[in-house]
Formats: C-alpha cells, sequence, structure tokens
C-alpha cells in the first residue's frame, strides 16, 4: 500500500481507528464499539444507494425509459414508454410495512418467486447433476504396471492406488447417505453399523469444514493486524519499508 | 473435594487473555520475514495451468465479488491473479454481483498491482484498453442467468469512459472486441467472499470454463465442483494464495500427463499469502495448545474429582 504523503496517512489512520474501536467489542460492547459500529453500517447504506441508482436503476431501468441523447461515439436512443410499468411493481413492494394494505406487497414477491421456482428445475441439475455423474466410479482397477500414479500415466488407465480411493470414495457417499434415511425403522445390524459408520464420517467432514472456517477467521484477524501494525504503523506513522 | 486449583483455573481461563494472546501471536509473526514451505495442492495446480493456458491478448470475465471483510484471503488471491493476467497480457472485463462495495475495491487491487508494475518500470494496466469495469450488478442469480443465455443483453447500458470520447459502450472497448457469448471469453474467473461460484456454477454450466478463488469458509463446498470437473481449478483461503505464489515463484514441473508450467523467475511472486502464513501457522498452534490443555485440564480435574 502506498504510504507516502499525508492524505493516505490520514486515511490509514481512520482504518486504523475504526479497527481497533470495532475489536474494542472483545473486550465488552461499549459505546465505543457502538460509534464505529453504525459509522459503518451508515457507510454501507450510503454507498448501497447511491451504487443501486448510479449502476443498476439508471443504466437498466431510467435511461431506457426517458432515452439518452447522443454523446461522443453513443448515437441517440429513444426512450421506451412501457419501462414505466415497473415502477408501480417496484412500490408495491414497500406495503409490506403497512398493516392495512400489506397485502400488495405479496405481488411482486410472487412475481420474483415465481421466476426463481421456474429456474429451478435446470438449477438444480446443473449443479447436481455432474456430481451424480461423477459419483459413479471404477472400483476394479484395469492396469497393475504400477500401483501409484506414474508421472506420465497411460490414458484411460486405473491404477490400483486409485481404485482404492475410488472404493473409500463409494462407501462414503453410501453409509453416508444411509444415515439420512429416517422414512423407517431399520433392523438390519449391517444397515445400522454403515449409518453409524456415516454418522462418524459425517462428523469427520464437519470437522474438516469447521477448521477451514477457523482458518479463514484467524486469517481475517491477521490481515487486520497487518493493516494496523504494519500497514499505519511500521510503513504510515514510522515510515519504515 | 479435592483440590484442583491450576487445572480448575486452566479451564476457565478468560476469553479475553485468550484473544490477547491470539493478538500477540499475529502481529509479533508478522514482523519475522520467514517462508514457511508449502506444497501446492491439484486444485490449486490446476488453476494455475488453466490461468497460464490462457493465451496472450485474449479477454477473460473476472467477477470480483469481496470487500474489505474478506481482504484477508480475498485480496491476496486478486493480487496474485492480476500479477500472472498483467504478465501474461491477458484482458479482463470486471464485474460484481455480490455487494456494491466490491468494484471500489477490486479497482483498489488493480492500482496497488499498477503501482507495483510502475515501480518495476513495466506497463500498466490502463482501463478501457486493457480492462473495463462493468460495475455492480445487484441480483447475482438475475444476472447469471442474462449472461449465460445472452451477454450483450446482460451488459446492455453499461459504459466506461473511453479516452476522448467520454462514456462509451464497453462492447466498443478494444477487451470486449468480438465476444457477444460467455461462450467466446477463455476463462470465467471468480474472486469471491460468499456464494456466488455456487450461482455461477448453477447457472453458466459447462458453457465456459470457470475458475474459482474462495474463502476457506467457502472451500469444502467448492472441492466437490472441483472433483466433478464443474470447476476447473481452485484456490482456497490463505492457504491457496500462498501456494499459488509458490508456484509463480517456482512454477510447475511435468506430472500426471500435464506439461510443466514455467514460473516468474526474478519477478514479485511471493505476497500476502507468503507474508501471513507464518501468523496463521502461529495462531492455529495456540488454538491447538489451547484446545490440548483444556481437555488435559477437564480430564485431570475429573479425575480428582
Amino acid at each position: 500500500m502506498d504510504t507516502t504523503g499525508s492524505y493516505p496517512l490520514i486515511k490509514l489512520t481512520v482504518g486504523a481507528l475504526c479497527t481497533i474501536g470495532l475489536y474494542s467489542v472483545l473486550y465488552k460492547e461499549t459505546k465505543l464499539y457502538r460509534f464505529f459500529e453504525h459509522i459503518f453500517l451508515g457507510l454501507a447504506s450510503g454507498w448501497a444507494l447511491y451504487f443501486l441508482w448510479g449502476e443498476t436503476l439508471k443504466p437498466t431501468w431510467w435511461d431506457r425509459l426517458v432515452g439518452t441523447v447522443a454523446e461522443g461515439t453513443n448515437p441517440e436512443v429513444p426512450g421506451y414508454w412501457a419501462w414505466a410499468f415497473l415502477l408501480p411493481i417496484g412500490i408495491m413492494a414497500y406495503f409490506v410495512f403497512s398493516k392495512k394494505h400489506n397485502w400488495i406487497s405479496r405481488v411482486p414477491i410472487g412475481i420474483i418467486l415465481g421466476l426463481w421456482s421456474g429456474q429451478q428445475v435446470q438449477v438444480w441439475f446443473t449443479r447436481y447433476g455432474a456430481q451424480m455423474e461423477n459419483s459413479m466410479k471404477p472400483i476394479v482397477p484395469n492396469t497393475w504396471s504400477s500401483f501409484i500414479v506414474p508421472a506420465d500415466p497411460e490414458p484411460g488407465a486405473l491404477y490400483p492406488s486409485q481404485a482404492i480411493g475410488n472404493i473409500v470414495f463409494l462407501i462414503t457417499l453410501i453409509s453416508a447417505m444411509s444415515y439420512f434415511l429416517f422414512s423407517f425403522e431399520t433392523k438390519s445390524k449391517f444397515f445400522n453399523k454403515m449409518t453409524l459408520w456415516g454418522r462418524w464420517l459425517l462428523m469427520i467432514g464437519f470437522g474438516a469444514i469447521f477448521g477451514s472456517t477457523v482458518m479463514t477467521r484467524f486469517t481475517l484477524m491477521i490481515d487486520r493486524m497487518y493493516y494496523v501494525f504494519i500497514e499505519f504503523m511500521w510503513q504510515g506513522l514510522l515510515r519504515r519499508p | 473435594m479435592a483440590n484442583t486449583g491450576v487445572w480448575d483455573k486452566l479451564q476457565t481461563v478468560d476469553r479475553r487473555i485468550l484473544y490477547l494472546l491470539l493478538i500477540v501471536f499475529a502481529t509479533v509473526s508478522l514482523f519475522f520475514k520467514v517462508t514457511v514451505p508449502t506444497k501446492p495442492g491439484e486444485p490449486v495446480k490446476d488453476f494455475y495451468r488453466s490461468v497460464m493456458d490462457i493465451p496472450e491478448g485474449k479477454t477473460v470475465i473476472l467477477q470480483s465479488d469481496f470487500t474489505q471483510s474478506t481482504r484477508g484471503e480475498s485480496s491476496g488471491q486478486m493480487e496474485a491473479l492480476l500479477r500472472i493476467l498483467m504478465r501474461k497480457n491477458v484482458k479482463f472485463a470486471l464485474l460484481s454481483v455480490a455487494d456494491p462495495q466490491a468494484p471500489l475495491v477490486a479497482l483498489n487491487v488493480i492500482r496497488a498491482i499498477n503501482q507495483e508494475r510502475k515501480a518495476k518500470g513495466e506497463r500498466t494496466y490502463v482501463a478501457w484498453e486493457d480492462f473495463v469495469n462493468l460495475g455492480y450488478f445487484p441480483n447475482a442469480e438475475g444476472t447469471a442467468n442474462s449472461m449465460a443465455s445472452n451477454l450483450t443483453t446482460a451488459m446492455a447500458g453499461r459504459r466506461e469512459n473511453a479516452p476522448g470520447k467520454g462514456p462509451t459502450d464497453v462492447f466498443q472497448s478494444p477487451v470486449l472486441q468480438g465476444i457477444r457469448a460467455v461462450q467466446d471469453v477463455p476463462a470465467y474467473i471468480n474472486v469471491t467472499g460468499s456464494k456466488t461460484s455456487n450461482i455461477l456454477i448453477e447457472r453458466l454450466g459447462k458453457k465456459v470454463p470457470f475458475l474459482a478463488m474462495v474463502t476457506g469458509v467457502m472451500g469444502p463446498e467448492t472441492l466437490n465442483y472441483y472433483a466433478s470437473g464443474q470447476v476447473k481449478g481452485v484456490v482456497i483461503g490463505l492457504n491457496g494464495v500462498a501456494e499459488i505464489e509458490t508456484l509463480m515463484d517456482k512454477g510447475l514441473k511435468a506430472e500426471n500427463g500435464h506439461p510443466a508450467v514455467a514460473g516468474f523467475e526474478g519477478q514479485i511472486n511471493l505476497g500476502r499469502g507468503t507474508g501471513y502464513y507464518l501468523a496463521l501457522h502461529a495462531c492455529l498452534t495456540l488454538m491447538i495448545l489451547a484446545i490440548v490443555i483444556g481437555n488435559v485440564a477437564m480430564v485431570v480435574t475429573r479425575r480428582k474429582k
């Protein structure tokens, strides 16, 4: 980060103060923390409003409604009155705040839900279809020339180490799925053991996910410390490289 | 009742002392310039191969969906990606769907990498000529759907300042010359601090090679898409940043039927990922120690009672 000149230093100082103010919640929720929290909320809301108009509503709705004049290499574009129909539909959503007329807000919500639902069949299959296809894996090796995959593997070959990996995958998939069969009572010992094994594997999975999440939280904290102690204090205030 | 003094106290350490220890561990580690070695995993190797395979002069779509809240992970990912794209002269069209702050944050990273290049006497990336900012789109699902069916309609009305012309339709820029559909770009790259990568996978399907740079929280879920081939390569969290920086520094040897990929010798490759890696290890060590001590204390206390 460029920390030369007075303006970047002011920026860094404000950022560091805000960071320390927000991190003060670790000690206790104080008025100082609330103050900085409200600054952030206000800034984020103001920025969002500006962007929603400037980047979205104006170019994709207002300009198309009223048209645009010729400017530079951009030709004149006539407005199209039908875009005006979107305004009352949008305003209807705000009736959610009215106790008497809040039913009106269900009209735009219904439109959004309809559009959403219509997409879901295709979306679901695009998301999970490839994964279902990928879960059908071969488990019998078709070459014994090497146990593990060599640096230059034969095309289409399934090495024993890959087959073992696929078997582990299939056992995990079937046992984890069997854990979710709640519709009938299971009396088979084999099946009960499989669901127990599925539960263990799920716990291992959740543990890995939790570990990854903790790593993210640490990284975010490390970055803030880098900002306060290296970018602001070391490079900004003390002018060290 | 038996006296379990120290062990009892170890189980009831004030959380504020732990926070303070964590801050001290993280901060002190940041002052040590130690490179912790790392062995890049297959998802990151595939990401690196895919990005390095993009032909020079081509345009990719870069969807940046992170803000300062995930700067620790996402910013390092974005910096590494931009260093590669700029060194390979790959143009990019930038857009954001997750947060209105995201485009500005992405532009700040581009500015920082441009300053780095300028200091080394290298060509800087110029808006309109080398990249265009398509801006913010508030509906991630709708935008992805729209792009999948018709890119020109999805981006209609978007303008960028062209030199000497003022605000001009983005499709007139050299960056988007000849691009009318997502299939026309060699890669769609998403740097995200939220779940926008899932939305893109759902809507764009296999229309375009998709690459993702996600946070550690999103990592395990994204690996499923990588395993099924829906994502060509993934960089996950800070660990992923350290891995891709290592690949940029040392290159990638030929393996598993893939040819060798060169690194960028003598250039700035090690950045935020390698810089934070020691601090991350210090924090994780502290956490593991705290868990072990807490559990040992619990067992000892129970036995004594």
